[in-house]
């Protein structure tokens, strides 16, 4: 067995895989917190309990994402950028984009015909174009994350956030609702808005197929408004919440031996 | 020292420096061990690594002890000359005379990540108007204003016009607070058209002859202020002589470059090249030491290439760094991800080209002054940078903007986007303020990133 530890900023993802073939043989998700150490094991753990695997069999463990070098149970670390693009590859053999909105940033990768990283493109600077944005508007709105999507769907004439600053956004935000602006419509700008930053920070040269993972893509809506931000079809990964660690498990069994 | 290269934290190099010294191995008049520094506020040295060579530990007390050097040359009735902004014309015709000392007071923008932002000069340019929608070189208002970091010069220069408009700004506000400037224009490089008369440059630019001219007229200005100051006359001949003095350090640093950027291991960390490479601008006011400085520096890395040794191994990543980083521990960081400086382009590659010396030596200068890449088109920087990926064998870019620099914002994008189509590399931009601990995480990703996908590519 292999596993893969993603630890994001919002959530903890666990993927195990057997010695061959590209199935999963379980997975589990839990929310991020300050002992990121200890939920990553725990999480392993109850993942191993589902299979009724013990420990001793996984030979490997790969950590990604932002809490990587937190993670004490890992063999090694390997960068959130190469575990998606692994993950996504095995998802989608055709992809040669990976869009990747997490929690905290968001990063697009060119991959070769190969499917390994070409290039990538990665915005930390601030929460425009990442998750956070939407849970500060969701925040603002009263609304759940989950909300956001149909609400979303119902806007006839998004509104237009100029502002590329979650807290300008914030204020701008109070302004549209102050001058009676629909919720969704605002939500819908806010959806367009991250899409346009994305889009900047891709810049030219998007190849198709584009593949849409992180726990964002989980937001309906989101893949719309990227569609109508780059001019050409977006799907999104098949659980795009999963694909990092399903990518640091892969590779974990591509480094068997290794040691 | 004949140690393996490694890098060293600095308390490892103060217990290195007093077996040294029990040793009896002799030091330079501002020798001593590192920490001395921190004591003076320095405090970022103690999260740096340093080479374990003894060249390096002189490179490293050269640089930090530029005041004192400054200081006895004012108490030696030398004359001081700030030259702001100009990357490496002014300070050749400076030191080309004995009684004048040329000094580089925009290096007061490692002041901020040096002291870790204790010395409080950024709040004082933020009281001046001069806030963090500035380059970090506006430090240096803060500096003059303390009069703490370097004695306040006999004559203040700046190049203004096609250089950076950030820069002009700051120096603006300095001139408003009582400090006279001489003023220099450098207009911007552009090829001659057709009908004009078109000079050479270094660095394979042309330019028309009316702007070499112009800039010609222009540095006459600055030699007749020299003069004035020195009390000296700055002929042809004083003047060849200063110009074969630099061009001797930029002959150091090109062999430098190349054995730093070609040998396998890399025989010498980012970070020292760094501040090897800077000494090419501003000769840390005193040329006959950087050319010891440098000479001590490479002969120890071609001690290292014959013998084989340094840093990383055949399989580490080959990075062309693009632009000065404002905290120096990300040089630091490149080797801890796994990466390799091979190449650089730091705004100041005329300043490595040898002066010409087939023309009168004031043309020459103008000459070289026009090569300034800061002056030209980012793809002008483009083109010498795919040239020196391809000469030294780059297998990546990193494009590390300076917070708040406006022709970083704009050239770094451009030079990214021509390297990606035109070579095929990864390009990767990082933004580095003074200080990158809050960041830190984020940029070793990046740089992880980078290296992976450097590595993943040569197994296609």
């Amino acid at each position: 067995m292999y596993a893969g530890i993603d630890a994001g900023s919002r959530a903890i993802k666990v993927v195990l895989i057997g010695e061959d073939g590209p199935g999963v043989v379980a997975q589990g998700q839990v929310d991020q917190g300050v002992e990121q150490d200890k939920i990553a094991c725990r999480l392993l753990e109850e993942v191993l309990a589902q299979t009724g695997v013990d420990r001793s069999q996984v030979c490997r463990i790969v950590a990604t994402g932002y809490g990587r070098n937190a993670v004490s149970i890992a063999d090694t670390t390997i960068t959130e950028i190469t575990c998606h693009a692994v993950g996504v590859r095995q998802l989608v053999p055709a992809a040669m984009t990976v869009i990747d909105i997490g929690g905290q940033d968001s990063k697009l990768m060119r991959l070769d015909t190969n499917g390994r990283v070409r290039d990538f493109a990665m915005n930390d600077r601030c929460a425009a174009g990442t998750g956070r944005f939407l849970e500060v508007v969701a925040d603002r709105l009263g609304l759940s994350l989950g909300d956001l999507g149909p609400m979303a769907a119902r806007s006839r004439n998004p509104a237009v956030i100029s502002s590329m600053c979650v807290v300008f956004a914030e204020t701008e935000i109070t302004g549209l609702l102050a001058a009676g602006r629909a919720c969704e419509d605002i939500v819908a700008g806010v959806q367009t808005a991250i899409a346009a930053r994305i889009v900047a920070m891709a810049g030219r040269n998007i190849e198709a197929p584009v593949i849409f993972t992180g726990g964002v893509a989980r937001i309906s809506g989101m893949e719309t408004a990227l569609q109508t931000a780059l001019g050409r079809p977006i799907a999104p990964a098949p659980e795009p919440q999963m694909t990092g660690a399903l990518g640091a498990a892969l590779l974990a069994r591509r480094q068997r031996g290794s040691d | 020292m004949s140690e393996t290269p490694r890098q060293i934290a600095l308390r490892e190099w103060d217990d290195a420096y007093e077996r040294l010294r029990a040793a009896g191995v002799p030091q330079p008049a501002y020798g001593g061990p590192l920490g001395r520094h921190v004591a003076e506020g320095d405090t970022r040295l103690r999260k740096l690594r340093f080479d374990n060579s003894l060249a390096a530990l002189r490179l490293w007390d050269f640089l930090l002890t530029e005041e004192d050097r400054l200081q006895l040359a004012r108490d030696a009735g030398k004359k001081l000359v700030g030259t702001m902004k100009d990357l490496g014309t002014v300070p050749v015709m400076a030191s080309s005379l004995d009684n004048l000392v040329a000094f580089y007071p925009d290096g007061a923008w490692w002041i901020p990540c040096v002291m870790e932002v204790n010395s409080g000069l950024l709040q004082i340019a933020d009281s001046l108007g001069i806030d963090e929608s500035f380059c970090p070189v506006r430090a240096m208002l803060g500096a003059f204003v303390t009069g703490a970091h370097f004695p306040i010069p006999d004559l203040l220069t700046c190049s203004v016009g096609a250089t950076c408009d950030d820069f002009s700004a700051i120096a603006q506000r300095l001139n408003g607070l009582g400090y006279p400037i001489l003023w220099w224009e450098i207009p911007h490089r552009r090829v001659p058209e057709d009908n004009e008369g078109g000079v050479q440059l270094p660095g394979g630019f042309r330019a028309p002859a009316s702007l070499v001219r112009f800039v010609r007229s222009e540095l006459e200005r600055i030699r007749l202020a020299l003069e004035k100051l020195s009390g000296r006359v700055i002929d042809e001949g004083t003047l060849s002589r200063g110009i074969a003095k630099a061009n001797h350090i930029r002959r150091l640093l090109a062999e430098l470059r190349q054995a730093a950027f070609t040998a396998t291991p890399c025989p010498i960390p980012a970070l020292e090249m760094l501040i090897a490479e800077m000494l090419a601008i501003h000769f840390c006011s005193d040329q006959e030491e950087t050319i010891a400085v440098l000479q001590d520096l490479l002969d120890e890395v071609n001690r290292r290439v014959a013998a084989g040794t340094g840093y990383g191994t055949a399989d580490t990543a080959r990075m062309f760094w693009v632009d000065p980083v404002a905290d120096l521990q990300v040089m630091n960081l490149l080797e801890d991800c796994g990466g390799r400086i091979c190449g650089t382009e730091y705004l100041f590659a005329h300043a490595l080209d040898p002066i010409p010396t087939d023309v009168p030596p004031m043309e020459a200068l103008a000459r070289m002054a026009l090569a300034d890449p800061m002056v030209g088109s980012a793809t002008d920087r483009a083109a010498r940078i795919k040239a020196e990926i391809r000469r030294f064998g780059a297998e990546a870019v990193i494009v590390s903007r300076i917070p708040g620099a406006s022709h970083c914002a704009l050239e770094g994008e451009i030079i990214g986007e021509i390297v990606r189509a035109e070579c095929g590399l990864p390009v990767l931009e990082i933004e580095v303020p003074p200080l990158t601990d809050a960041v830190s995480p984020s940029l070793r990703t990046r740089l992880e990133a980078l290296v992976e996908t450097v590595v993943n590519r040569r197994s296609r």
